[in-house]
């Protein structure tokens, strides 16, 4: 079996008109998500009557469904819908906007218990002390709680970034022409479907590559304060790829450690 | 300075603390011990607001209010005029040892920077921490942790500083540092009230020594009074279990 080398440089230029669209999906879904799953959140948390029952089931519904069902559901669903009250225009939207909206609605429901899960890890200690320093529960909050929740997020959040950079591939359903439908058409009029699933491939590692190291960067500068995080410099964490996975036990099982230490402290 | 008169507090059905009486003048160091599970904790959370009471009358700082009746604003004048060293610091982990202690003068007692900075220096140096103002907790030895956690407390200047099991966390070597703190706090006139296990501290610093157990005040007294001839035999025999084990 040989390459068609050729095609596939050809391939690669064409397909760099999909890279803004496929980081434009990723992004905007991102700034959607983030501060409503914080919200939902905080509704979880403080259990707040009505809504926090109805985020609990949003949350089961979106991760007991593939992104699949959810992205086919939108996508017929919305435009019939929008129909009702813009007349005919409604089909003629740039599908992007439906992207959006599937890859925002998925990600919100993850990031509900990621940032659930986070501010719950702060322990509840530090509020009343905050509170016997004589500060307000929502000064403390903001100072104290809400700082250490959201470093102890970044993780997590950077897994659910990289989801989302792969599972916007599929965005070609809604025919959006991102990477990999851009790559796709041409596979499809070549018939050399290797050579372009193949830069597809190179693509979204780079892609996935870049967040990473962007992420950690920012997880290293905010996490000082835990210092169990080695110094490492941005030479070594340009060479330090993990996967998502090791990205949340690294950081968590030094979050375990510390509050092992902590209920020692306390049992003894 | 604070009167605390029939405080009663349940947890469910159990009734964990139960007609606690508590008189506390300025200056004084007072002690509780007791057995575990004795409600000296849920006492002192429940004075400062961190829990909620029962039943019972509470008279500090401008307020003489049943618990029942107390008002978010006289919540709020409680916390700002006591201090709390809890069991495990409870530092702010994000917050460096410097800003630990500035953090309520700013933004609570609404001070300057250089007016907090300048009074938090001074704390620190008196638990003999002036090197570490740009430690974070996670770096510090638990006798040092607790040590910032009474420079955070005294700062603020309070009327009354509570300490819960202040060294109970520590290992042995640390316990020495943070009661010579406290010993130097009492010597300069601070208002203490400390649970405690070091039988020691409380024979030797308080003015008076309050032993509970199962919710009750059993006895109260002087420490000479109360370590040596203790009047009722429930204190005899706790006075005895725990002197065996030192
Ligand atoms: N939030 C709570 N909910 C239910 N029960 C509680 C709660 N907090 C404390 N208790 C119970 O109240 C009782 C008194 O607890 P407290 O912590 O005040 O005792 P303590 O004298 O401080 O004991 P120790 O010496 O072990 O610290 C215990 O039986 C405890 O189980
Ligand atoms: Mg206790």
């Amino acid at each position: 079996m040989s390459l068609d080398t050729a095609f596939m440089g050809q391939v690669f230029k064409l397909t760099l008109q999909g890279v803004p669209v496929t980081l434009k999906i990723v992004l905007v879904a991102l700034i959607i998500s983030l501060p409503i799953g914080f919200l939902f959140a905080l509704i979880r948390i403080y259990q707040v009557k009505v809504l926090s029952p109805l985020v609990r089931l949003y949350v089961s519904f979106v991760r007991g469904t593939p992104i699949i069902a959810q992205i086919l559901i939108v996508y017929s669903a919305f435009p019939s819908f929008l129909a009702q009250f813009i007349g005919k225009t409604a089909f003629n939207i740039d599908p992007i906007i439906y992207a959006y909206i599937v890859f925002a609605l998925n990600s919100v429901a993850t990031l509900t218990e990621v940032f659930r899960s986070a501010l719950q890890t702060v322990d509840k200690g530090q509020l009343e002390a905050g509170l016997l320093v004589g500060m307000t529960p929502a000064q403390t909050f903001l100072r104290v709680i809400l700082p250490q929740a959201l470093i102890s997020a970044l993780p997590n959040i950077t897994n659910t970034t990289l989801y989302l950079i792969k599972n916007s591939s599929l965005a070609f359903i809604m025919s959006v022409k991102d990477i990999t439908a851009v790559a796709k058409t041409q596979a499809a009029f070549s018939y050399n479907f290797l050579e372009a699933y193949l830069v597809v491939w190179v693509y979204y590692l780079v892609i996935a590559y870049v967040a990473e190291f962007l992420f950690s960067t920012l997880t290293h500068y905010f996490s000082r304060y835990l210092v169990a995080e080695p110094n490492k410099n941005w030479f070594q964490r340009l060479f330090s790829f993990r996967q998502p996975n090791t990205a949340v036990t690294n950081t968590q099982a030094k979050r375990a450690q510390f509050i092992a230490k902590e209920v020692n402290h306390v049992n003894n | 300075m604070l009167t605390i008169s029939h405080l009663k507090k349940r947890f469910g059905q159990r009734t964990i603390l139960e007609d606690i009486d508590l008189t506390v003048h300025q200056g004084d160091v007072i002690t509780l011990i007791g057995p575990s599970g004795s409600g000296k904790t849920t006492f002192l959370r429940i004075i400062t607001t961190l829990e909620q009471a029962d039943g019972g009358h509470i008279q500090f700082a401008g307020i003489d209010k049943d618990f029942a009746d107390l008002t978010k604003r006289d919540i709020q004048t409680i916390r700002r005029n006591v201090g709390f060293v809890f069991q495990n610091y409870n530092l702010f982990n994000n917050k460096t040892v410097l800003q630990n202690v500035t953090e309520g003068l700013i933004v609570a007692q609404k001070r300057s920077k250089a007016a907090a900075k300048a009074i938090a220096v001074s704390a620190l140096a008196k638990v003999g921490l002036a090197d570490f103002q740009d430690y974070y907790p996670s770096q510090l030895s638990g006798g040092q942790a607790q040590r910032v956690g009474i420079a955070r407390a005294i700062a603020l200047n309070p009327k009354v500083i509570f300490f819960d099991e202040p060294t109970s966390a520590l290992d042995p070597e640390l316990v020495t540092d943070v009661l010579q703190v406290m010993r130097q706090l009492a010597a300069e006139g601070m208002t203490m009230v400390v649970i405690t296990h070091q039988m020691s501290f409380a024979r030797d610093v308080s003015n008076q020594v309050i032993f509970m157990a199962d919710g009750h005040v059993i006895e109260k007294g002087q420490p000479s009074q109360l370590f040596t001839t203790p009047k009722v035999s429930r204190t005899k025999q706790f006075l005895a279990e725990i002197l065996a084990t030192v």
